[in-house]
């Protein structure tokens, strides 16, 4: 137990034997158990106490609480009687102790923030309301090319300004603000947008995970490394991810990772729509032409970026069906963990 | 797309690995195959060609992939015709300079009927339905090369053809029937009298049927934006506009209409009647590009060698011109040899050296390169900005209060103030059209949805962007917003955060943190959650146990806890502990919360755990 806890409880216990009547009992059960009484007291303290701490801090403060209460029960046997006593806690809940939660986006994005952490990358971030520059040409995306077909944006005024549709505009953002910080590591998850009709499966506001890496010598083995070091944190050492050809226009070459169907491990089922794989993000090799428009010397300097989302794979960890949950719907965590 | 394995054969007849062998390697070679299926006897494949790859809307480009992946050799599937001159010629003009390519030529005396049967099959994998033989055949050929093409009715239509920026009609019947309004900005094919055909879309006017003996067939390309915003405009997407806003090659017209002219004449008989018209005003020039040998190496960061990468290209029809010399590679001097590579017109994502390279190593294969050598930790300067230290320190502060996090929408249905409030242009969900200003309103929705699953005790947060505007500038800041069932309890916490704030409705508050002081550093707690989606209200069910000895309540607790199971139970507390003085039994007060389950449910889960069923 609790060397504090053990020292209160040890001076109850002192002063409960020496009762000599039910009532003096009686105000020292109200003292200790009343409602404005030492036990709420100590239990609505449990929200200082660390979250790790939290539970051993819960279960010593419920022994604490039920070694006095047998004291009190003793004692009452021995006191001099004039009043009836019954309830031995009437004003006292047992439960667990309440540990507040965060968010599972949040959640994955912590987990993803530690291993990048641990490599020496910063955090970043970015506006959401960006410019085209910054969301398409400098992403190798220039006007009228089919790959803005993919993403269909929220304007704010068009043609000029719109809600992000990615994370790798942020890595726009992030090569041109520290071109002339070169080397430089950095991660983020950010919100982003499409233009899409709110349903079960689909929302216009999802959240992406990205990391980049600008410096000398760097190479798809690095990137593909890197990566495969991140999946199999978030989803532990046996996982099987292979890596592909993939096409996205801010990166050359464009790396795909597929994660082998965890439901049907690869023989195809209706989950991976009978690939056996499935499609975990988009990466690649920095495209030379985004490095020259953030100037920064491709001939010098090289870099990868990968991104993944972060709502599917928390949808699939908790075993969320419908994607509206996550945003302002019927989310919500077990007060305590039993 | 969809690719039939026999007919991919016809281009490359050494072609001989299994079907599930093939779907692996068009994938890795970056054309993710979601399946393979047998459909009337053919194994068709469902291919995703992404957007830079037109060559590969059609079996030609993907034959050309898989013969340098496999080091076999393409073919042509058929024979050549020589094509006759000294015929009339069409009399066919182009008044735009939209048009990057037509080849036409006339067929006559034919004799048009129902498809042979692999024909049917063919268009029945690929989805499309079968018409008459000639329509049928112009489907394969836009299948097969990626070019889409068109047959006209010259009974119907007249011979004189027109491609051109429409001027003068208001409205085009398609082959379906469907009635479209034109308007000055569509490219077509018209006669003097009547439109004929959009440049994706076939029309009504001069359509193909079984009687038809003359025909005008043709294959074109155009302008790839002009077709995109023609087929944005009038809403119509068809497998042949989905092809033309790709980057097509020109220079494959003459294989595809040879390939055409050729079927069309066996399988319906008749002649070619005129020259063959081709225009092309601006024959492509490719590029050509200094390329370094020892990349590809450098860039994958494992071993390949000049060899395999000249060879590579050389098999994907890029002609080595000849050897450069190379001045640097990065920042280190050279004087070294490298190659000036052109690559094949049909290659249009071709145009640089990342592109070359991006080729070798992709046919060297992903597979390849190691995946357990990842970065090492560097030290670098930290560039994290501040406010990221702030959001985390708060978060985990919060969590460590009791609160719960919960993100809510962005875009709201109404602006907290009109004046400042920033409108989305074009959002499709109309009831999410302003950016928020306030996270308050999402909180309040928040708190109602909860309030609707019964949820007891709620406390929560949020932190995002809100937003507004100033004149022509956009501004965005962070929020922090808090709700708290307990308004005394949301005072003390805030006091405890050392945090001014607004209190709004008594048990909201929110602060704008932009202007707050930021941590120099901070590392955030791990914290691992119990999120679960509710589907239904939370049902709270009483029961008192009577035991003959006292036990340790949490006991208890976790007891029962176990026997009700963590799928379906929320919450369990002992809410009363009661002596009899008469019995010195002791009587014991649960209060158990269920999720996701109905009202019958719950109670009988509730009733067989507390062994209350024959009470």
């Amino acid at each position: 137990m609790n060397q504090n806890l053990e020292t209160i409880k040890n001076q109850y216990q002192t002063k409960i034997v020496n009762l000599k009547t039910d009532k003096e009992l009686e105000v020292l059960r109200i003292e200790l158990f009343g409602r404005n009484g030492l036990i709420n007291d100590l239990f609505s303290k449990i929200k200082d106490i660390p979250n790790e701490e939290k539970r051993q801090y819960g279960a010593d403060l419920n022994q604490f609480k039920t070694e006095l209460e047998e004291s009190l029960l003793n004692q009452s046997q021995k006191v001099t009687k004039t009043i009836n006593t019954k309830y031995l806690i009437p004003d006292t809940k047992y439960q667990m102790p309440k540990i507040g939660h965060l968010h599972p986006v949040t959640q994955t994005e912590r987990q993803l923030n530690e291993v990048f952490r641990k490599l020496g990358f910063s955090i970043y971030n970015s506006p959401e309301i960006v410019t085209d520059e910054f969301n398409f040409a400098r992403l190798n995306v220039p006007a009228n090319h089919p790959a803005r077909d993919m993403q269909d944006s929220i304007y704010i005024k068009e043609p000029e300004y719109l809600l992000r549709t990615q994370t790798s505009t942020i890595e726009s953002y992030l090569l041109a603000q520290k071109a002339k910080e070169l080397p430089l590591r950095a991660a983020f998850a950010g919100s982003t947008f499409r233009n899409e009709k709110v349903n079960r499966s689909n929302h216009f506001v999802f959240h992406q995970y990205q990391a980049v890496v600008v410096d000398k010598n760097v190479t798809m083995k690095d990137l593909i490394g890197t990566m495969d070091l991140m999946f199999k944190t978030l989803y532990g050492p046996d996982v099987v991810v292979r890596y592909r050809a993939k096409y996205y226009p801010e990166v050359e070459p464009g790396v795909g990772p597929d994660m082998q169907c965890f439901n049907c491990h690869g023989k195809g089922c209706p989950l991976c729509k009978y690939a056996g794989w499935i499609e975990m993000g988009g990466s690649g090799m920095i495209h030379p032409k985004v490095l020259e428009m953030a100037g920064i010397d491709s001939k010098i300097w090289s870099g990868f970026a990968f991104g993944m989302g972060l709502d599917r794979w928390t949808m699939a960890q908790k075993n969320i069906k419908d994607i509206r949950t996550l945003m302002g719907g019927n989310l919500a965590y077990k007060p305590n963990e039993l | 797309m969809k690719l039939i394995y026999s007919h991919l054969q016809k281009f490359l007849p050494d072609l001989k690995v299994e079907p599930t062998k093939l779907r692996d390697d068009l994938t890795m070679i970056g054309h993710f195959t979601n399946y393979f299926e047998e459909i009337d006897n053919e194994i068709v494949f469902d291919l995703d060609i992404k957007v830079n790859r037109g060559d590969c809307l059609g079996y030609y480009g993907l034959a050309k992939d898989l013969s340098v992946f496999y080091n076999i050799n393409l073919i042509s599937p058929f024979h050549q015709r020589e094509m006759p001159a000294g015929q009339r010629g069409l009399d066919i003009k182009v008044t735009t300079n939209k048009v990057k390519r037509v080849m036409a030529v006339k067929l006559s005396n034919l004799k048009n009927s129902t498809s042979p049967s692999w024909l049917q099959t063919f268009l029945k994998c690929h989805g499309s339905k079968s018409i008459n033989t000639l329509v049928d055949l112009t489907n394969y050929i836009m299948f097969m090369y990626g070019i889409p093409n068109h047959a006209f009715d010259t009974t119907k239509s007249t011979e004189n053809l027109i491609w051109e920026i429409n001027s003068k009609f208001k409205e085009f019947t398609s082959l379906d029937g469907t009635k479209l309004t034109l308007d000055h900005s569509i490219l077509m094919i018209n006669n003097p009298d009547s439109p004929l055909s959009l440049s994706f879309w076939g029309g009504e006017a001069c359509a193909i049927d079984t009687s038809t003996t003359e025909t005008i067939v043709e294959l074109a390309i155009y302008d790839r934006t002009t077709v995109r915003q023609n087929s944005r405009q009038l809403k119509s997407v068809t497998e042949a506009s989905i092809r033309l806003e790709k980057d097509l090659d020109p220079e494959l017209i003459p294989l595809g209409f040879n390939h055409l002219v050729n079927l069309i004449l066996e399988n319906c008989g008749g002649q070619i009647t005129s020259d063959v018209f081709d225009y092309y005003p601006n024959p492509i020039k490719l590029p050509e590009i200094e390329f370094d040998p020892i990349k590809p190496s450098l860039v994958s960061g494992i071993e390949i060698s000049s060899d395999f990468a000249i060879d590579c290209l050389t098999r994907l029809g890029c002609e080595i011109k000849n050897k450069v010399s190379l001045s640097s590679r990065g920042d280190v001097d050279l004087s070294t040899e490298g190659f000036c590579i052109q690559p094949p017109s049909i290659r249009k994502d071709i145009s640089i050296e990342a592109d070359l390279i991006e080729e070798v190593v992709r046919f060297f294969g992903y597979q390849n390169i190691p995946i357990n050598q990842p970065l090492t930790f560097k030290e670098i300067s930290d560039i994290t900005p501040k406010e990221i230290y702030l959001i985390e320190s708060l978060k985990d502060q919060l969590v460590n209060l009791g609160y719960d996090e919960v993100l809510s929408w962005p875009l709201v249905t109404s602006p907290t103030d009109e004046k400042t409030v920033i409108k989305t242009q074009n959002s499709i969900n109309s009831e999410a059209i302003y950016l928020r200003q306030s996270l308050i309103p999402s909180l309040n929705q928040q708190l109602d949805q909860y309030s609707r699953f019964k949820l007891p005790q709620p406390q929560f947060f949020e932190i995002g962007k809100v937003f507004s505007k100033e004149g022509d500038k956009f501004i965005e800041k962070n929020s922090l917003a808090i709700y708290h069932h307990d308004s005394k309890q949301l005072i003390n916490d805030l006091k405890q955060l050392n945090l001014t704030v607004n209190i709004v409705d008594q048990n909201f508050a929110e602060i704008i943190l932009d202007n707050l002081p930021k941590p120099d550093k901070y590392v955030p707690q791990i914290v691992h959650n119990t999120a679960v989606e509710l589907t239904s209200q939370i049902i709270t069910l009483d029961a008192n146990l009577t035991l003959d000895t006292k036990e340790d309540p949490i006991v208890l607790i976790e007891k029962y806890s176990n026997i009700i199971g963590q799928n379906h139970l929320w919450r369990l507390i002992i809410t009363d502990v009661y002596q009899d003085s008469k019995t010195n039994k002791y009587r014991y007060t649960f209060q158990a919360s269920y999720f996701n389950l109905d009202d019958k449910s719950a109670k009988l889960l509730h009733l067989k755990s507390f062994n209350l069923l024959s009470l």
